[in-house]
């Protein structure tokens, strides 16, 4: 099963990489561009299918370690873009946002291949039914936000008109659920720990991420801040969610160290 | 709300700051206290004045269900940050927190452990963890009974993320250990057992050696040395060390039952090692108002943002 895993892992990397590329050569060749949204959505059913395989060997929802939130962050991320690139008809954005997938997988290849086909029993601190609803809102702030980044990076430099609705809604959704994921975590921190808020590192990091969003957001409804001033926070708030997530976890190591 | 903006660039920066040189005392700092005061009156007159907006226009506002949604969202999650942060302020100023060390059949009085008026007491019946397959710790159990005039008020067995919660005071699984039973030989002295913790030296009349019970290890491992292989007790040893003065005369990894030789007439019998359990006691009055704050931001949040759109004719 751990080789099958891995095996499927490459593939899902291999996809998404493959996808990001063929989107890139469609800015030159347009009829490229359907081609690599089915090549992301192949890689994004593989991607389900590890994700179910998790779940049979551990017998609970893929959400409890690195490996596990970076395996759901990329599919979930990738769900949202085939999503936004069906119902826009608009795939500027696919090359950039299925290489930052890439690099996601690659990461779990590169910084956490030993948690690939392991299923180890959850630490008492993790079972919790406030782990799923805290993990499962995280995710989906993040891959909202990255959604959000690759589609503000796409429009910053191809100097695009000041209509950042699109940026705008994913980014309020993502924001959204960063708020519940924060709120959520610390009604469990206060259930595991006796403290809902100990400034520990991953709290001041999403945090430090929720403040940008919340700029962004109130800034966003003066019409001198819209465009590319907006653009520009929604890219640094991204560069937020990747500290919050792997220089954290690497650089600060604290109650979610985990993670 | 430029002057909120500004207060959040300033704590968000400084967090980051502070998180990353001075994790553990620069969130205690007056500096980093006065900014957290600042945005509470900032987000308090914040609050007011969209409250007061809301009421000023309130015939308006609710012929647009839209609108009056929307409005209510904002003085909700305005609120909501507004309540956090004085329920967080109450904590800090009213609230306490103790960890109380329990061994099996140990009684504590709440008042003498915790300042609070309520009189009532915490005994623990029973420690247990609960492993896994593999061996790794899947739960810790404590059984705790209430008792409050002589009577017991309530019995409940807490782990891990399920607390007691009794009259204003909240108790968690947060810890737990080993206190090692000795038996002590000293000479022609009468035998003796001294309950010790990790760390305790035991000294005798009859030698001037020393013994430093170092650390009760449950799954002894040598090429591991001093950390457990698994929490269970696979494989007990106490690791010790014998003193003369200050001078180092040896370490060993001791098993229960087997008398230790350390000078003539003198030894020790490891005989077991009996768990503790760790409670974090805690007394938190800004806890209602912190959980409030947090309900109202959520649903405010939800509401702003995944409610219906106001249409621009319509504000």
């Amino acid at each position: 099963m751990t080789s099958i895993e891995h095996l499927l892992v490459y593939i899902v990397l291999g996809f998404y990489a493959a996808a990001s590329i063929i989107y890139f050569a469609g800015y030159r060749w347009n009829w490229l561009g359907i081609f690599a949204f089915w090549l992301a959505t192949a890689g994004l059913t593989i991607n389900l299918l590890v994700l179910i395989s998790r779940v049979i060997q551990s017998g609970r929802l893929p959400l409890t370690n690195g490996y596990e939130f970076l395996l759901s962050f990329a599919f979930i991320t990738v769900f949202m873009y085939i999503i936004y690139e069906a119902i826009s008809k608009n795939n500027n954005a696919g090359g950039l946002v299925m290489l930052i997938n890439a690099l996601l997988i690659a990461a779990i290849i590169m910084l956490m291949p030993q948690q690939i086909g392991q299923a180890v029993p959850l630490m008492p601190a993790l079972k919790s039914p406030w782990l799923t609803v805290h993990v499962i809102t995280a995710i989906i702030a993040y891959s909202a936000f990255t959604l959000a980044a690759g589609l503000a990076i796409i429009q910053l430099h191809n100097a695009v008109s000041a209509d950042d609705t699109s940026v705008y809604k994913i980014t309020s959704s993502g924001f959204a659920m960063l708020s519940l994921s924060i709120v959520l975590g610390a009604v469990w921190a206060e259930q595991v720990w006796g403290s809902y808020w100990t400034w520990d590192p991953k709290e001041t990091w999403a945090l430090v991420t929720w403040i940008i969003y919340a700029i962004y957001l109130h800034l966003h409804r003066r019409r001198d801040w819209r465009g590319n001033n907006a653009r520009i926070l929604v890219i640094i708030g991204f560069v937020l969610v990747l500290f919050t997530f792997f220089g954290v976890n690497y650089l600060l190591p604290g109650l979610h160290s985990y993670a | 709300m430029t002057a909120g903006l500004v207060l959040l660039a300033l704590i968000g920066i400084a967090s980051a700051v502070g998180s990353s040189f001075w994790p553990d005392v620069f969130f205690k700092t007056l500096p980093f206290r006065v900014l957290l005061l600042l945005l509470f009156i900032n987000m308090a007159l914040c609050t007011i004045n969209t409250l007061k907006r809301f009421l000023q226009h309130r015939v308006q506002i609710s012929k647009n269900w839209r609108l009056l949604l929307r409005s209510t969202g904002l003085v909700m999650l305005h609120a909501g940050v507004v309540f956090i942060l004085i329920g967080a302020s109450l904590y800090s100023f009213l609230g306490h927190n103790v960890q109380l060390k329990l061994l099996e059949g140990d009684t504590a009085e709440i008042n003498k452990v915790i300042p609070t008026d309520k009189a009532f007491s915490i005994k623990l019946n029973k420690f247990t963890i609960e492993f896994n397959e593999d061996g790794s710790p899947s739960q810790y159990y404590s059984e705790l009974v209430v008792s409050e005039a002589g009577k017991t008020a309530l019995t409940k067995t807490i782990s891990v993320n399920y607390p007691l919660s009794y009259k204003g005071i909240k108790a968690y699984q947060i810890s737990y250990g080993y206190l090692t039973d000795v038996l002590i030989r000293d000479g022609d002295a009468a035998e003796k057992t001294v309950l010790a913790e990790d760390g305790d030296f035991i000294q005798f009349t009859a030698t001037v050696r020393a013994v430093k019970v170092f650390k009760y290890i449950p799954n002894f491992d040598p090429e591991l040395g001093l950390e457990t292989k698994s929490v269970e007790p696979v494989n007990p040893r106490v690791v010790y060390s014998v003193y003369n003065g200050t001078e180092l005369l040896g370490v060993g990894a001791a098993p229960f039952g087997k008398p230790i030789n350390i000078d003539e007439n003198v030894t020790i019998e490891f005989q077991n090692a009996r768990p503790y359990t760790v409670l974090f006691l805690k007394t938190d009055p800004g806890l209602p108002l912190v959980t409030s704050g947090g309900l109202l931001l959520m649903l405010g949040i939800c509401i702003v943002l995944f409610g219906p759109s106001v249409r621009k004719k319509e504000v």
